[in-house]
């Protein structure tokens, strides 16, 4: 706007400083949609985005442990460092352990889609058919994340974020795609795969709620402890067996 | 063919013919487009004109009985102040649809493998709802009835893709709904063409139609996943992440069209 005017007699005119008698258009910082959907989320949960600073590299390590834990060889605890006078735990770029929203996200939408190609394989697919299935599927990790925060509420220490608990319970859908997939290509192999699957997220909850509890739990009760962690890891069993079922009426 | 029936003449009273003459001459000089051309003699029907506006006709009309009912109504179409017919815009360009620019976005996605961005800068929502409908069409003819349930998914993933890019980018995202839509709309042209295409693929052949969706779901994908990450910041270190997720967005518009 002042490039086409050029230079006038009698009137310098500066670029940007606002002259006596010009209009003012003060720029009103627009925000970015990123920040506008992180303003809006952060408002009800702890900040988001620390959920999805992944890259291509964690997110193929975390898919190793969610679905082999047997085979970490490393440490479950999540790296803490100080910031603002606060501790705080390190995004996942960084520690290999701390909760992501990305993946848990992705396998549930890889879940709804798979389950509709097992049901059109059958020939029972209809679009309805689909949103039953992604109904269940969000029944099935609200159940999860009630299942986690009740067992951690019971022993007296529920600060953890929801947001964590959402991710942790959210990781059993990887497991479960992979079942579903090997009902896709093989149907026998579904009944090889479940009892894997509820293993390996047995003991990827267990061995998370564990340092989750000792990061947070005010009493120590050692019995009561292995007790619930017992549960969660035998819960998994009925609650996958009902998710990894993929059949037209969603109750069972 | 002889007529069965003897049609009267029809006769017009030249009442005000000469009045009417005069009309018709200055309505003539009036050079309105849709006008029609005045007959030469005298006593025929001035034929109604639309002037829009145009004073001077309405008020040359006032003489003859003729003239007097075509003025109301020709006063009663254009109005007070009203733009003539001329200086209004075209109604492609008022409704905000440019036919050459959408054909240039859709071309732009029929190459796979080279796909020009610089075309999709400004983003439009009229080139995604005509794929809509197209795909709507071809889902019709195979005998689905699937308006509501693609309009739905489309509008559901778009904003999937948008919360999915914003949180992953970070700090620097600034991908838009506007054009995020856009883009999830454009890159169904892949979807659209397997729909037309597996109307013609023999009923019982499955694993054909599996293949078939597969290529077409890698192009929409890999569409749609280079515009996104090169049409807004902060996605290029994400890229695979991103591009999973377009894949779920297009396998799931694919299993509509399979089964």
């Amino acid at each position: 706007m002042y490039n086409n005017m050029g230079p006038q007699p009698g009137m310098p005119m500066h670029q940007g400083i606002p002259q006596p008698g010009m209009p003012m258009h003060p720029a009103i910082p627009q925000p970015s949609p990123s920040e506008y959907v992180q303003s809006n989320i952060s408002r009800y949960f702890s900040d988001p985005q620390y959920y999805f600073q992944v890259n291509d590299q964690y997110v193929r390590n975390k898919l190793k442990i969610v679905l082999f834990p047997f085979l970490h060889r490393g440490h479950w605890t999540r790296i803490s460092e100080p910031v603002g006078g606060r501790l705080s735990y390190k995004p996942p770029i960084y520690d290999i352990n701390a909760p992501d929203l990305y993946i848990p996200l992705m396998a549930f939408g890889t879940y709804v889609v798979l389950a509709g190609l097992s049901l059109g394989l059958y020939g029972k697919f209809s679009p309805e058919a689909l949103n039953w299935l992604f109904v269940k599927g969000m029944v099935g990790w609200f159940l999860q994340v009630m299942l986690l925060k009740i067992s951690l509420l019971s022993l007296g220490s529920g600060e953890a974020p929801l947001l964590d608990i959402v991710a942790y319970a959210g990781y059993t859908f990887t497991g479960l795609c992979l079942a579903v997939l090997g009902k896709i290509i093989w149907g026998y192999s579904y009944y090889v795969l479940i009892p894997w699957t509820c293993l390996c997220t047995g003991v990827f909850l267990v061995k998370t709620m564990k340092r989750v509890l000792f990061a947070e739990a005010r009493s120590y009760d050692s019995s009561r402890h292995h007790y619930l962690l017992i549960f969660v890891a035998l819960a998994q069993f009925p609650l996958l067996i009902w998710l990894g079922n993929i059949s037209v009426n969603w109750l069972f | 063919m002889t007529k069965d029936f003897a049609v009267p003449p029809v006769v017009f009273p030249p009442t005000g013919g000469s009045s009417g003459g005069a009309n018709v001459q200055q309505r003539r000089f009036s050079a309105i487009p849709f006008q029609q051309p005045p007959p030469s003699s005298s006593s025929q029907i001035p034929f109604l004109s639309f002037n829009m506006g145009s004073a001077a006709a309405s008020s040359a009309t006032h003489a003859g009985p003729f003239g007097g009912t075509i003025a109301s109504s020709s006063s009663f179409g254009g109005g007070g102040g009203s733009p003539s017919f001329e200086d209004e815009e075209p109604l492609l360009d008022e409704l905000g649809i440019h036919p050459d620019q959408i054909w240039k976005k859709t071309r732009s996605i029929l190459n796979p493998f080279r796909i020009n961005q610089t075309v999709h800068k400004d983003s439009d929502l009229s080139g995604p709802i005509f794929l809509y409908l197209a795909l709507c069409l071809f889902q019709l003819l195979a005998g689905k009835i699937q308006f509501g349930v693609i309009l739905g998914w489309i509008v559901v993933s778009s904003i999937f893709l948008y919360v999915v890019f914003n949180m992953l980018a970070g700090r620097n995202g600034n991908l838009n709904l506007h054009t995020c839509t856009s883009l999830v709309g454009y890159c169904l042209l892949p979807v659209v063409v397997l729909s037309a295409v597996s109307l013609f693929v023999p009923q019982g052949a499955g694993p054909v139609k599996y293949v078939l969706a597969g290529v077409f779901v890698l192009w929409s994908t890999r569409a749609c996943s280079t515009l996104v990450v090169s049409l807004a910041d902060g996605g290029e270190e994400h890229r695979g992440l991103i591009a999973y997720a377009c894949f779920l967005i297009y396998t799931l518009f694919s299993l509509l069209v399979i089964f």
